[in-house]
Parts: C-alpha cells; sequence; structure tokens
C-alpha cells in the first residue's frame, strides 16, 4: 500500500504539467470558424494630398552634395571656415607664426562604390558666401585659376575621410588675404568619366564635417617641438547650390529636394476598419511620375509619420521609435513603391487621431541630402490606378460568441 | 512513513493547475461535470445519488456524521483523434469541494458545495495556406479557451419519517476568456494577429432529493433539478440567453453481504433546452443526454469499512454538445479505485482511477483519469 501511494506521487509530481494543444478540424470543430483576413485597397482623400516644402535647407542638411550632373544637373558644395587668426598662444603668449603647410579633408558619407577614377576639384570661392548664395552667384569661381587642389578618391574609399596636403608654393591658392579677416571659403565639385555624385559630410554629421588645418611654426625662441602648431578649423557654414533648383507642381507628390519638400496624404479608414479591425498589413503604395533618379549604389529611403493633428504643413507627426516605416528605393526605379506602414496604420485604429501621413526622405541622413526627388501621382491624377492608395489587410472581431 | 506519504501528497496538490480540456468540450457550454466525489467516481458513479461527498442529491447530505471538508483533484492524460490528426493532452482540475455538517442531532445536515459545471479548457490548433494579394501565405491558426462553468450549490437535508428530503439552491456562473491567434509564415509583410474576449455566465437552479433506505440493505434515492436559464455576456454586453436543463435521476443501491455494496444509477437531462439558443448564437445546438452507472464497493473488513475498500464501477453517458450536426457523442468508462482513513478517522485520502472512450463520428478521444479525493473531518 506504501509502495501504491509512492507511486501515486511521483505520477502526481510528474504530471504537474499541462499540454492542452489538440489539433483542429476547422471549421467543424472551431467555434467561430476560422479568422477571415480581408484585403482592401483605400485611396487618399481626392484633392487633399499636398507636398509642402522648406522643411530643410541645403546650409542644415546632413550633407553636402556634389556631382558632375547626375540628376539634377550639376550641385557643388561649399564651405566657409571658421576665422583663423594671426597669431597663435603659446605660453600665455600670442605669437607670430610661419604657415608650413595646409590640410584640406572632407568626409566621403556616400559615392557610387562601382566607379573609378572619382575626383573632388576644390575651388577659392569669396568669403562673402553664405546661405543665400546661388549656383549662378558661385559659377564664376569654379574656374581654373580659383582651383586650389584636386583630391584623387581611391576606388578602395567608400566612405571615410579624404585630404589633400598644400605645402610650399601650394601655399599661395589658400593664402588668406586681410581683407577675408582669415575666412576660407572652398568650393567642391566632382569630376568622374560619367555622371556621378558624392555626399560628403557636413556640420549636420556629427564628426564629419569638413576640416581646414593649418600646420605653422610659431616664433618663439625654443628649438624644441613647442615652436611646431597647429590650427584645427571646422566650418563656420557648409551648404551646396545646384543647377536646377526644385520646382514644385501642386498636382504631386514631391518628397525630398532643397529644401526639402514632405508629402501630407490623407485617408479615410472605414468605420469597420477603424472601429474594430486588427491590422496584419498595411502597404502604403505610390506611383512615382517617372523613375527615381539618384545616386547608384546609395538607395534613398523613404518614411512616413502618422499625423498626431493635421495642421497641414505644421501638422505635428508621431516619431515614436518602431511607428516610422521606412523603406529603401534604389536608383532607377520606375513601378511602384511600396512602403510596410502597418504600426503607422495601427495608430490610427480605436482612436480620434487624423488618419493621415507625412511622407519624406529619411530624417535627418537624408532630408536635404540625397540626389534623389521622387515624385509621385497624387490623388488629383487622372488615372486612378496611380494614385496615392493604402492597401490593408485585416480581420474583423473573431465571432467568439458562436459556441 | 504513512504521515510522509500524506503530507508529500498534499505538498503536490496545490502545484496543480485548474484546467481540462477535451475536444468535446469545444462546443456549446463545454463538457459537463459530474460533480462526483472521488470516492463516488471510483464505482464509476453508481453510489452518486447516495454519496454524501458528491453534489448530486441533497438528500444524501444526511450521510454525514460530522463536519467534513472534501476536495477533490484529478489529472487526466488522453490521446485525441479527429480528422485533422491525433494528439496527446494532458490536464488538471479541481472539480469538486465541499464542506457539510450535520444538525439538530444527526436528523438534519446543511452543505456548502462547488463543483464544475462544465469544463471548457482547450486550445486547438491548425496550419493551412490563405490567398493574400495573390500570394499564398501560411498560417497557424490556434483558439484557447480557458474557463467554465461552476456550481455553488448550498444544500440542506432532513429526515422525515423514514424518508430523507434534501434541498439545493444551486448558483451557476463562469466565464470563457478566448483568445483566436493567427501567425502568417511570412513575419516580414504580417503581423501576427491576437483577439480575445470573455464570455461570463451566470444561472440559477434549484434541486430536490430523496432517499429512502428500505431495511439494512436496500435504498433508493432520486432528484429532481432544474437550472433555469443562464445569461451570456460578452466583455460586460448582454448577448443572449440559454435554457438550461432538467435532471431527473434514479438510484438504488443493495448490499448482498456486509462486505459487499452493489449501486446503480440512471440521470436523464434535457439538455434540448438549450438546442434553440445555442443553434440561434451560431452553434450545432444541443442534445438530451442520459447517464448509467453500475458499480460495486467491497469491504473487506466490514468493522473497519474504510480501510481500503475496493470499488468498482462503470457509466455510459451520452454527451449534449455535438461536434458535428445530428451525431451525438458518448462516452464510457470503467473505474477503480481505494481510500484511507487515518488520524482517527479525521482525515482521509480517496483515489480513483478510470479509463474513459469518448467518440462521435470521426471524433474520438481515450485515456486515464486520476483522481485523488482528500477528506478532512477536524
Amino acid at each position: 500500500m506504501r509502495l501504491g501511494y509512492l507511486c501515486l506521487s511521483l505520477l502526481l509530481l510528474l504530471a504537474c504539467q499541462e499540454k492542452l494543444t489538440a489539433p483542429a478540424d476547422c471549421p467543424t470543430l472551431c467555434p467561430g470558424g476560422e479568422p477571415q483576413v480581408f484585403d482592401e485597397v483605400i485611396n487618399g482623400i481626392p484633392g487633399s494630398d499636398s507636398s509642402f516644402s522648406g522643411y530643410v535647407q541645403p546650409s542644415a542638411a546632413a550633407a553636402l552634395l556634389s556631382s558632375n550632373g547626375l540628376v539634377n544637373g550639376e550641385e557643388r558644395g561649399i564651405v566657409r571656415f571658421n576665422r583663423r587668426g594671426d597669431s597663435i598662444g603659446v605660453r600665455d603668449t600670442l605669437r607670430a607664426y610661419t604657415i608650413d603647410s595646409v590640410a584640406l579633408g572632407f568626409t566621403i558619407i556616400a559615392r557610387d562604390t562601382l566607379l573609378s577614377g572619382l575626383q573632388l576639384l576644390l575651388y577659392r570661392l569669396p568669403s562673402t558666401i553664405d546661405s543665400t548664395s546661388t549656383y549662378a552667384d558661385l559659377d564664376p569661381s569654379f574656374v581654373p585659376g580659383n582651383l586650389i587642389a584636386t583630391i584623387d578618391v581611391p576606388d578602395s574609399v567608400n566612405t571615410g575621410p579624404v585630404q589633400t596636403m598644400l605645402r610650399a608654393a601650394d601655399l599661395a591658392r589658400v593664402a588668406i588675404p586681410p581683407s577675408d579677416s582669415g575666412r576660407l571659403s572652398v568650393g567642391v565639385r566632382v569630376a568622374a568619366p560619367v555622371p556621378t555624385g558624392v555626399r560628403l559630410g557636413s556640420l549636420g554629421t556629427a564628426g564629419a564635417s569638413a576640416g581646414f588645418t593649418t600646420f605653422v611654426t610659431a616664433d618663439i625662441p625654443d628649438t624644441g617641438t613647442a615652436k611646431l602648431r597647429t590650427i584645427p578649423l571646422t566650418p563656420a557654414f557648409d551648404s551646396y547650390v545646384t543647377q536646377t533648383p526644385t520646382v514644385s507642381d501642386s498636382t504631386l507628390l514631391l518628397v525630398g529636394g532643397e529644401p526639402a519638400s514632405r508629402a501630407l496624404i490623407r485617408f479615410v479608414l472605414p468605420p469597420r476598419i477603424r472601429d474594430s479591425a486588427t491590422v496584419v498589413r498595411a502597404t502604403l503604395e505610390l506611383t512615382p511620375v517617372a523613375p527615381i533618379a539618384g545616386l547608384p549604389t546609395d538607395p534613398v529611403r523613404l518614411e512616413a509619420r502618422a499625423l498626431l493633428a493635421d495642421l497641414g504643413a505644421k501638422s505635428p507627426v508621431n516619431s515614436t521609435a518602431g511607428r516610422v516605416p521606412q523603406d529603401s528605393v534604389s536608383a532607377g526605379t520606375a513601378g511602384t513603391v511600396a512602403l510596410e506602414a502597418v504600426r503607422l496604420v495601427e495608430l490610427w485604429l480605436h482612436s480620434t487621431r487624423p488618419t493621415g501621413l507625412v511622407l519624406s526622405l529619411a530624417q535627418p541622413s537624408l532630408e536635404g541630402a540625397s540626389f534623389s526627388r521622387p515624385v509621385f501621382y497624387s490623388s488629383r491624377a487622372a488615372d486612378p490606378t496611380v494614385r496615392p492608395r493604402l492597401r490593408i489587410s485585416y480581420l474583423l472581431s473573431f465571432p467568439f460568441e458562436n459556441p | 512513513m504513512r504521515r510522509a506519504l500524506l503530507l508529500l501528497v498534499l505538498a503536490i496538490v496545490p502545484g496543480i493547475a485548474p484546467a481540462q480540456s477535451s475536444q468535446f468540450g469545444i462546443r456549446g457550454l463545454g463538457f459537463p461535470g459530474r460533480a462526483l466525489s472521488t470516492h463516488a467516481i471510483g464505482s464509476g458513479g453508481a453510489f452518486g445519488l447516495f454519496d454524501a461527498e458528491s453534489s448530486v442529491n441533497p438528500a444524501a447530505l444526511i450521510g454525514v456524521s460530522t463536519v467534513t471538508a472534501v476536495f477533490t483533484g484529478s489529472q487526466s492524460f488522453r490521446h485525441e483523434e479527429n480528422p485533422a490528426g491525433t494528439g496527446s493532452v494532458r490536464d488538471t482540475r479541481f472539480p469538486h469541494f465541499m464542506v457539510v455538517g450535520p444538525a439538530r442531532q444527526g436528523r438534519a445536515a446543511l452543505g456548502l458545495s462547488y463543483s464544475n459545471y462544465t469544463s471548457r479548457d482547450f486550445t486547438i490548433a491548425s496550419t493551412g495556406t490563405i490567398d493574400l494579394r495573390g500570394v499564398p501565405v501560411g498560417v497557424s491558426d490556434s483558439l484557447l479557451a480557458r474557463g467554465g462553468l461552476n456550481d455553488l450549490r448550498v444544500g440542506g437535508a432532513v429526515r422525515l419519517q423514514g424518508w430523507t428530503v434534501g434541498l439545493g439552491l444551486h448558483v451557476i456562473s463562469g466565464s470563457n476568456r478566448l483568445v483566436s491567434r493567427r501567425v502568417f509564415a511570412d513575419t516580414v509583410h504580417y503581423l501576427s494577429s491576437r483577439q480575445q474576449s470573455e464570455l461570463s455566465y451566470a444561472g440559477v437552479g434549484l434541486s430536490v432529493g430523496l432517499m429512502r433506505q428500505f431495511g439494512q440493505n436496500f435504498g433508493v434515492a432520486a432528484i429532481a433539478r432544474s437550472d433555469g436559464h443562464l445569461n451570456k455576456d460578452r466583455d460586460s454586453t448582454r448577448i443572449g440567453t440559454v435554457d438550461l436543463p432538467f435532471t431527473l435521476g434514479l438510484g438504488m443501491h443493495w448490499r448482498p453481504s456486509s462486505q459487499l455494496d452493489l449501486g446503480g444509477q440512471a440521470v436523464v437531462r434535457t439538455w434540448s433546452a438549450a438546442n434553440s439558443d445555442l443553434l440561434a448564437q451560431g452553434g450545432l445546438g444541443a442534445e438530451n443526454t442520459f447517464e448509467v452507472a453500475a458499480g460495486a464497493e467491497f469491504t473487506p473488513d466490514p468493522k473497519r469499512p474504510f480501510r481500503r475498500p475496493l470499488r468498482l464501477g462503470a457509466h455510459y453517458a451520452r454527451l449534449p454538445f455535438p461536434l458535428v450536426a445530428d451525431v451525438q457523442g458518448h462516452e464510457f468508462g470503467v473505474s477503480a479505485g481505494s481510500g484511507l482513513r487515518f488520524a482517527q478517522q479525521r482525515a482521509g485520502v480517496d483515489l480513483a482511477l478510470e479509463h474513459v472512450w469518448r467518440s462521435e463520428g470521426p471524433y474520438s478521444e481515450r485515456g486515464f483519469i486520476l483522481s485523488l479525493g482528500i477528506t478532512v473531518r477536524p
């Protein structure tokens, strides 16, 4: 008997787990049947979508664009460095110095990695450049007489720093006359066997802006290394100018460009979806007007953010991590661009939030800093198949009450 | 050693989670419970109408001589078959709890019990492929339910000129917590869905029981019970009602010798009362059921009836909620059990092992149910 109780106890001990899952012979054995997935295409509200421009100026972009006629004509980066003083402090005393050499450096953020023979041509620009400077204003400065140096970009450098050193007689090309008050301005142009471009680090790119370093010998009675000094300077201003500025068309949806544009698209979700559906997939589909141009091997990233309030161009948007769908679009894409946006659409469910979104290039890395300017058909397009649309896959409430 | 074993058993019991599943409990209100103590299960339920530790017949409460608490736990191991495949499941539950005590110098008794009315604990899973946006996508579905209906009974019994009459008030309540999940094989583009709901039920019933002993060796018992109807709410919103059955039962036992007691009973429930309600709610309806049981209890030492009695029995029952229209499921089980009293009969342990077979068309299952009953008489 004791043995029996012992066996029983061990059996119960082993049995303290449950395994309740059984195979289902649905729909016969499934109360309520099987979940049904519905697929529905929701077009944007006709006439309510627009592009708004002016969000990111080139001077505030995360990259300087330089190209030799890649997409929008030619782009040229421009940099004005901080003022370099005419003396240097050594042992609490300002000393005069003699310039030994100068380094001008840039950081490549993106380039066509399949292209050989890429060169950056550095030109001397007027020290007065600022955000109002235009391509036409500065074009006369990009002449051989103002060429400071040419940086041959090794094919092995896809990203990272490149620089040129100027010594001896070449220093005259970066000599700063007293009238410029110690400020040096430089323009960057690209040369390559074929049209291409390069995105360079700017003030908006942490730790990757252009650098102007002067190596000097201080005028001090010392024969040691204390005489050798370095004057590193970062840009006070940088930007780029473009040969073909962005021209918006109110009947289309422009994203990107300079200054950056964003597209606001509004939808109406049917109550059966908004109030009681479980959305399992939502795809924002956009049809480009023309193949999306851009820098090969540097795809542009689109992103969409849900409106928190619908105030037009100044609508606040949701930037919660995980709720901002992004996707890359390669240069040359001509077909429908699809952005998986289920996490965004979830924000619209069971709420009174406006069911609209703002489409832009990825912020802040690409907005105002990409060669691509995708232009999509809007809800005003004559062909309904090219209008912006949301394709939503959803489940309605499961009929649990069916016994 | 015996105390150590008892402590071990008692230590294990609290770790058992309350749940029971059967594919025959998926439809309707679930798989019906029997409200029997382990003592009665051992003999197939044949003595259920006479058993003071069961919640079938309020008149049977008169059988206790002192305040008694009864606790029942069970563990089942089953193998299920249906057209979608086979599966092995195991589950545990606490189907019955009771406190009962005598009153008026043994001429009456009062009891409170909590028993399982129906169980609706299950998880069913299936896989398939559906066409979404013109592309076949694999899906895995599961439907999970936890809960069921419980029967809280307040009962009393009194002796009246040779008869014992019992009356029970039943509060039937419970809930089903249901979760439907769909997971897509294409996890890159599709999120899984999870929907849940809670159905809650409430109703009130009344039972009347009779018991009479004819001489020392023969007795009969009968019950009549009406459970009224259940109110059914979904997430706190009334979505309907379900009529519950009338129950009629008759049992008898005969003691041909001092060592042997034979018993049998039959119970009929008019579950078809719920048919129209369940059909209206999208279900497959309900059908009347009957249950018959026969069994015996052999007592090796009549002077010490609680020392290792041997209980044997069998039962057959129709199941109320069909899985397939126009086909009614049934259950057949054989059981054996024993028990032990100790600590001057202030505590006891009963054991029962059932082997059950259930089937309905292409659906079937078989398995063992191990029941453990603990009785305390403080």
